[in-house]
């Protein structure tokens, strides 16, 4: 059988469009998202939506719908002033919190969902949350590793996003170890006196802890900067290492002196 | 016919596969319609009736491709693709099998522009056009598309994000207004449509992950391009032709994985001799021998 242009054409548009048709008549043809998570197949929390599938596009009348975390929570956690706030879509954090060393987007609210619900989340990345979202979460049921985690990836509100203020989170702080019985959270303060080797830790920690500039400078394979100030995961990450390599490195060092 | 030196000599003028053209500008302005109307939705304006609300991304294969991965570990599909996007993979796998990387040749938007602009790259360059690179180095450059294909993929499935969105001149394309677009996308455009005055489809040839998807069905197609050597004067006018710089004057078959099935090749278009260079199935050159 030969082919010739024309016939091939037909052939292209027909079996193109055809397809797109049939597939929208069996109802698979879906260009947005349908804005209902996946559900989490296994385990004790099976059959519940994944925050894990949080999407940019998103709603947080979508977020509320899916997970129960009313969005009126969600707006006070990330600082949102909306007179809509269940039609403030999730990605719109990205573009509130730009200014902020760290950034505060999607992964933010997947994150906040899973420790607000006590739900399970994978904490080998790095997702910040503003220190307003943490100010809820630690009146929350939390496990020492997510409360340590909590600790170690909070971010004081920028000033430039119209964040809730501070008068309104701090009264909740205060409340907060009174009101759960869960493992009290670090507070971001308290990475430089525990001898923890964090996201947060600076060089200047290192040193402050005994450590030498020798053995760090050899741990790391290269100079430190010369600001001491500047975090070692940022260090890292500007040079090319692995900072969950060189994490324990530096914490069995920061043990040997202590 | 015209009479030179006294002999009648028969003029042969190559013609084009305008019907290709057609259909490819007809998909170039739908997919530039809908990239519009998405823009306009979002910004609350008015949107174009009869258009689907869908993102550049839902209305791509590719996406269906690159999500493989998370949709067979984890049943999700990758952020910001959709459903319709594995439907369009299904549905091009399903061309592809039957025809090759028609949708590369008659369907997809950048080989379009890219063709476009290659059309002034041959008014200025005439023969030297698309023979700029050399045939060595030319080979070994082919096969970097898969490099691409595999690092997009492994990128995807790792992240979990379509990471292929920041550097995919298709995106830049169409969206080249839009704070999505980064600006190593719209570099990437401009150094493909650039190139594309040397090069006959640089982007298609050396780079793109989605060619070298639907490029392997060349190998079992069931309708490729087949030159008649019976028949075949030897003149090299296909080869010459051939967008692609695929030998077709040296084989009888063409499973070549860069074929797009464009047909220009063919004896409806460049080819001289009737019936010599068709796009047929293997029972159609047996019956022409």
């Amino acid at each position: 059988m030969t082919l010739t242009s024309k016939p091939l054409a037909a052939l292209v548009v027909v079996i193109l469009f055809g397809g797109i048709f049939f597939s929208s008549a069996m109802g698979w043809w879906q260009t947005e998202s349908t804005k209902e998570a996946a559900k989490i197949t296994s385990g004790e929390f099976a059959g519940q939506a994944n925050p894990a599938d949080i999407r940019g596009s998103y709603t947080f009348g979508n977020v509320e719908k899916n997970f129960a975390v009313p969005a009126a929570v969600l707006a006070e956690a990330f600082g949102v002033k909306d007179s809509n706030l269940a039609a403030f879509t999730v990605k719109g954090l990205e573009e509130m919190y730009a200014a902020s060393a760290q950034e505060i987007g999607t992964s933010s609210v997947r994150l906040f969902v899973a420790f607000y619900k006590g739900m399970p989340y994978d904490l080998s990345t790095d997702t910040y949350l503003p220190e307003s979202a943490a100010t809820i979460l630690r009146t929350r049921t939390l496990s020492g590793e997510q409360a340590a985690y909590l600790a170690a990836h909070t971010v004081p509100n920028p000033g430039t996003a119209p964040a809730t203020s501070a008068p309104q989170t701090a009264p909740q702080a205060t409340q907060a170890p009174a009101a759960q019985p869960t493992p009290k959270a670090e507070t971001p303060a308290a990475s430089s006196t525990d001898r923890t080797v964090k996201g947060t830790t600076t060089f200047g920690d290192l040193l402050g802890w005994g450590v030498s500039q020798a053995t760090i400078e050899k741990v790391l394979g290269t100079s430190m900067p010369a600001a001491q100030v500047t975090k070692i995961k940022d260090y890292c990450t500007e040079k090319g290492l692995n900072f969950e390599t060189i994490r324990p490195a530096l914490q069995a060092e920061v043990d040997k002196v202590k | 016919m015209i009479t030179l030196f006294g002999k009648r000599i028969r003029l042969f003028r190559p013609k084009s596969i305008w019907i290709r053209k057609v259909v490819q500008w007809a998909f170039f302005i739908l997919i530039a319609l809908i990239s519009v109307d998405r823009a306009l939705a979002e910004s609350g304006g008015v949107s174009i009736p009869f258009l689907a609300n869908a993102s550049l991304h839902a209305v791509c294969p590719f996406g269906g491709v690159v999500t493989i991965y998370q949709f067979a570990t984890v049943g999700t599909f990758v952020q910001k693709v959709h459903q319709a996007s594995f439907v369009l993979m299904i549905i091009s796998f399903l061309l592809a099998i039957l025809f090759g990387p028609v949708f590369c040749g008659w369907v997809c938007p950048l080989g379009t522009i890219q063709e476009f602009v290659s059309n002034w790259g041959r008014k200025l360059f005439r023969r030297r056009f698309n023979h700029f690179v050399p045939v060595k180095l030319d080979q070994v450059l082919r096969y970097l598309r898969y490099g691409v294909l595999a690092w997009v993929v492994y990128m995807t499935a790792v992240t979990g994000k379509l990471i292929f969105s920041d550097y995919d001149p298709y995106f830049a394309l169409f969206n080249f207004w839009s704070s999505e677009v980064s600006i190593i996308g719209l570099v990437i455009l401009g150094v493909t449509l650039g190139l594309s005055l040397f090069v006959e489809r640089p982007w298609c040839k050396y780079a793109c992950p989605y060619g070298a998807v639907l490029g392997i069905t060349n190998l079992f197609r069931v309708f490729g391009i087949r030159r008649n050597v019976a028949t075949c004067k030897a003149d090299g006018a296909c080869s010459i032709m051939c967008p692609m710089n695929i030998p077709v004057d040296d084989k009888t078959v063409v499973r070549d994985h860069q074929c797009i099935s464009c047909l220009e090749c063919t004896s409806e278009a460049v080819c001289p001799v009737a019936k010599t260079v068709q796009f047929s199935t293997r029972v159609a050159l047996r019956g022409a021998k």
